[in-house]
């Protein structure tokens, strides 16, 4: 097992060497390059001010250099291990070995990627920890209520909701909740429409608490309740998804050899779903949350831009709309880096959930 | 978050087909007719699309399709065609010639297409000239002043770039008699943008779909086909682009391009998704290759070409072809997406970019932007899975033995 998670790791590097190297390739070869990007944002200069601004453009991002060199230079700079300058002295002098990995400065917000990563990265991780439970949770009872009125009226009305929110876009379901469920003019303000806490969250005590002034909902409440709307955005189509996966499942298993013998000693309907079926129907779930994990994280691009939560997702949108080379290219790293990690999960508890299945050769 | 469409939709199709127990006859009847109902209701959405994306220039436009002027009818509407505008008019009269004929086979229907559309493509190039600024205006003050004598005008006599600039105060009009589902932050119709932005969620999914099967299909059948390195190779590639989440590779590559037009968007999200499709076909290669009739083909010293294509993509392409349809539904939502983010296509109608306006310019929330370009990507994207569960439930041998 051990060894099966170190060549698992292992191989995960020269798959996001793969993967930075293409964004990278990408943006260096789109038309005109990061240079031009960078310019046309600035609108019209002056003859001057736009050589000085090119000269500063192509000295920062060594635009003058070849391709494969400006990779290596930012490669060498992300990675642990790489050539790092040893000693002061002119000229300098450089040596191999470890080093802190230095993933650059922002261009746009001027301050280095690594803090705002700090920042964005446990935003994005706590909606998606929140979702995913709660989407296998829904989807698994749902999808044992489909299986168990197989052909009745629930399960194919289920199947066609489900099929329907699947394909709902998130687009629309997060600009119609947002719309309806927090205007406070027009419709209905249940829901705060944008962030994650309170302006006044700071001063809140962090448990509701009753005091003279009433009820306060204190920073847990207030955060929960500003986190309701976007993970219901989050996790609905997946859960449809996960839902009917289930269903077929459970199906697939109540037909087994097995559990017809469980039926014919005699036990109860409960003891055979629960106790028999239901363990063997999860494996295509566990097979599929490799998939739910980078949905999630496309996902978030979309609920953090909707509702105004400064996650990874808000970060990805900020850094392509200031064509911030260096932020972009460390928040892919970071995606690819969680999606291959979620693989990997995915893959382990497989073989927690099947005990035949086992990764020693 | 659609997931990758392919795959998952196998594990669906691998995890619904257990055998059912016997069901009434008549049960299984109703059952079936309303899964096809489904489809059915897919198709006739998806069909009246297709008929908006090709007259969407005669069915929404400010140009009047006829109009008299000094004593003579002459036509502003065909005046001001686009040559995309009329490909698409010459391919889908050859389309509905040859379906009504029906002389020749599927594969040689579409070959005469595209020699027509290529016949075709000359002609236009230097005949069709549409001109470059359009002034709508011109229309309503010779209506009024009595220049156009009679005209008649379009079901939704309104352009989608017609802006009216000159009355600042019908922008954001909520449904009306005039504007049926409003108008935009710019004071265009919505109705009108809805209508043409169908031809370019339609030809996307398409087009897009295409090259993404054709890039999959060579991709995973070489590799299937020759193993070895050039498997490793490809699995490597397959391997990387997986590894970042399909969005973020679409934001990256997206942004970075300076004038994006229609085709750049097609090719980014062709590019972006061939990766399941080759990954199937390898997998269904390496069986079929040790299978008896290949090895008879490679022994009877037939050419690659032929094993390859003839033989062995015969019987690997079906499942291929039946996931193509959510693979369209996903290229949809994913155009939708992207210019929803502002990614997307400039300067043109498309549902994302309109949704997009529902929140925009700061003066609240403007329901008829936000509801009727959202139902169009739902309803269009939950037609193509209909359609595509009902085509893969029909054509899985497990099932049909069943029925």
């Amino acid at each position: 097992m051990l060894t099966y998670l170190i060549r698992r790791l292992l191989l995960m590097i020269p798959t996001l060497i793969g993967v930075t190297a293409v964004v990278f390739f990408v943006i260096a070869l789109s038309p005109g390059g990061i240079g031009a990007s960078l310019l046309s944002s600035e609108g019209t200069m002056r003859p001057e001010e736009r050589r000085v601004r090119e000269a500063y453009l192509k000295a920062r991002y060594d635009l003058d250099k070849p391709l494969i060199v400006q990779y290596l230079k930012w490669f060498n700079k992300v990675t642990p291990v790489g050539v790092k300058p040893a000693g002061r002295g002119f000229p300098q002098s450089w040596k191999f070995g470890l080093k802190a990995p230095d993933l650059g400065e922002s261009f746009s917000f001027h301050r280095p990627v690594m803090d705002l990563i700090g920042e964005c990265l446990p935003i994005t991780l706590l909606l998606e920890c929140l979702s995913l439970p709660l989407i296998y949770l829904i989807a698994i009872w749902t999808g044992i209520r489909a299986a168990r009125a197989r052909g009745k009226f629930v399960d194919v009305g289920l199947g066609t909701i489900l099929l329907a929110l699947y394909s709902m876009p998130e687009i629309w379901a997060g600009v119609m909740m947002i719309g309806f469920l927090t205007n406070k003019v027009d419709y209905v303000h249940w829901f705060p429409s944008n962030g994650l806490h309170d302006v006044l969250a700071d001063s809140m005590p962090f448990l509701p608490a009753w005091s003279s002034a009433g009820f306060e909902r204190g920073w847990l409440l207030d955060m929960a309740w500003h986190l309701c709307l976007p993970i219901i955005c989050l996790s609905y189509g997946s859960f449809a998804f996960l839902s009917r996966l289930q269903r077929g499942a459970l199906l697939e298993t109540l037909d087994q050899d097995y559990v017809r013998t469980a039926r014919a000693k005699g036990l109860g309907e409960r003891a055979v779903l629960y106790r028999h079926a239901f363990r063997n129907s999860l494996m295509p779930l566990i097979t599929v949350a490799a998939n739910i994990l980078p949905g999630l994280i496309g996902g978030s691009v979309i609920v953090e831009t909707i509702f105004g939560i400064q996650g990874m997702g808000k970060l990805t949108i900020d850094s392509v709309n200031a064509r911030d080379r260096e932020l972009l290219l460390s928040l892919t790293l970071i995606a690819s880096l969680l999606q291959l990690v979620g693989n990997l999960v995915a893959d382990l508890s497989y073989a927690v959930a099947d005990p035949r299945v086992s990764f020693v050769d | 978050m659609p997931i990758d469409a392919l795959q998952s939709e196998e594990l669906v199709a691998q995890a619904a087909l257990g055998p059912s127990p016997s069901r009434s006859l008549l049960r299984q009847a109703i059952l079936d007719t309303a899964g096809a109902a489904g489809a059915r209701v897919g198709l006739t959405w998806l069909l009246f699309l297709g008929f908006l994306a090709v007259f969407s220039p005669f069915l929404a436009t400010s140009h009047p399709l006829l109009m008299k002027q000094h004593g003579h009818w002459s036509s502003a509407v065909l005046r001001n065609l686009t040559r995309a505008d009329v490909l698409l008019l010459v391919a889908t009269a050859a389309a509905l010639l040859l379906a009504v004929t029906r002389r020749f086979a599927f594969v040689a229907s579409l070959s005469i297409l595209a020699a027509v559309e290529i016949l075709a493509a000359i002609p236009v190039y230097v005949w069709v000239k549409p001109p470059e600024n359009v002034v709508y205006q011109q229309y309503r003050d010779g209506m009024t002043d009595g220049k156009i004598e009679k005209a008649v005008f379009a079901p939704v006599p309104f352009s989608p770039n017609d802006r009216l600039r000159d009355q600042p105060d019908v922008r954001l009009k909520p449904p009306g008699r005039i504007h049926w589902l409003g108008t935009d932050t710019n004071g265009s119709d919505v109705l009108s943008n809805l209508m043409h932005a169908s031809r370019i969620a339609l030809s996307i999914g398409f087009i897009a779909t295409a090259l993404s099967v054709v890039i999959g299909v060579i991709v995973g059948g070489v590799m299937g086909y020759y193993a070895g390195t050039i498997d490793l190779v490809g699995m490597r590639l397959i391997e990387i682009i997986e590894a970042v989440p399909r969005l973020f590779l679409l934001i990256s590559i997206t942004a970075f391009i300076q004038k994006r037009n229609i085709y750049l968007m097609m090719a980014v999200i062709g590019l972006t998704s061939w990766t399941g499709y080759a990954r199937f076909l390898r997998a269904e290669f390496f069986t079929l290759r040790k299978l008896d009739f290949v090895q008879a083909a490679v022994a009877a010293g037939l050419p690659r070409r032929s094993i390859l294509f003839r033989h062995m993509l015969a019987n690997g392409l079906t499942p291929i072809l039946v996931s193509t349809t959510f693979g369209v539904a996903s290229a949809i939502l994913y155009e939708s997406i992207l210019s929803f983010l502002g990614l997307g296509l400039i300067d043109e109608a498309s549902w994302g970019a309109l949704l997009q306006q529902a929140r925009a310019g700061g003066s609240g929330f403007i329901w008829w932007i936000a509801t009727f370009p959202g139902l169009a990507i739902f309803l269009t994207v939950f037609s193509y899975n209909l359609v595509g569960e009902s085509i893969r439930d029909a054509l899985d041998p497990r099932l049909r033995k069943r029925n």
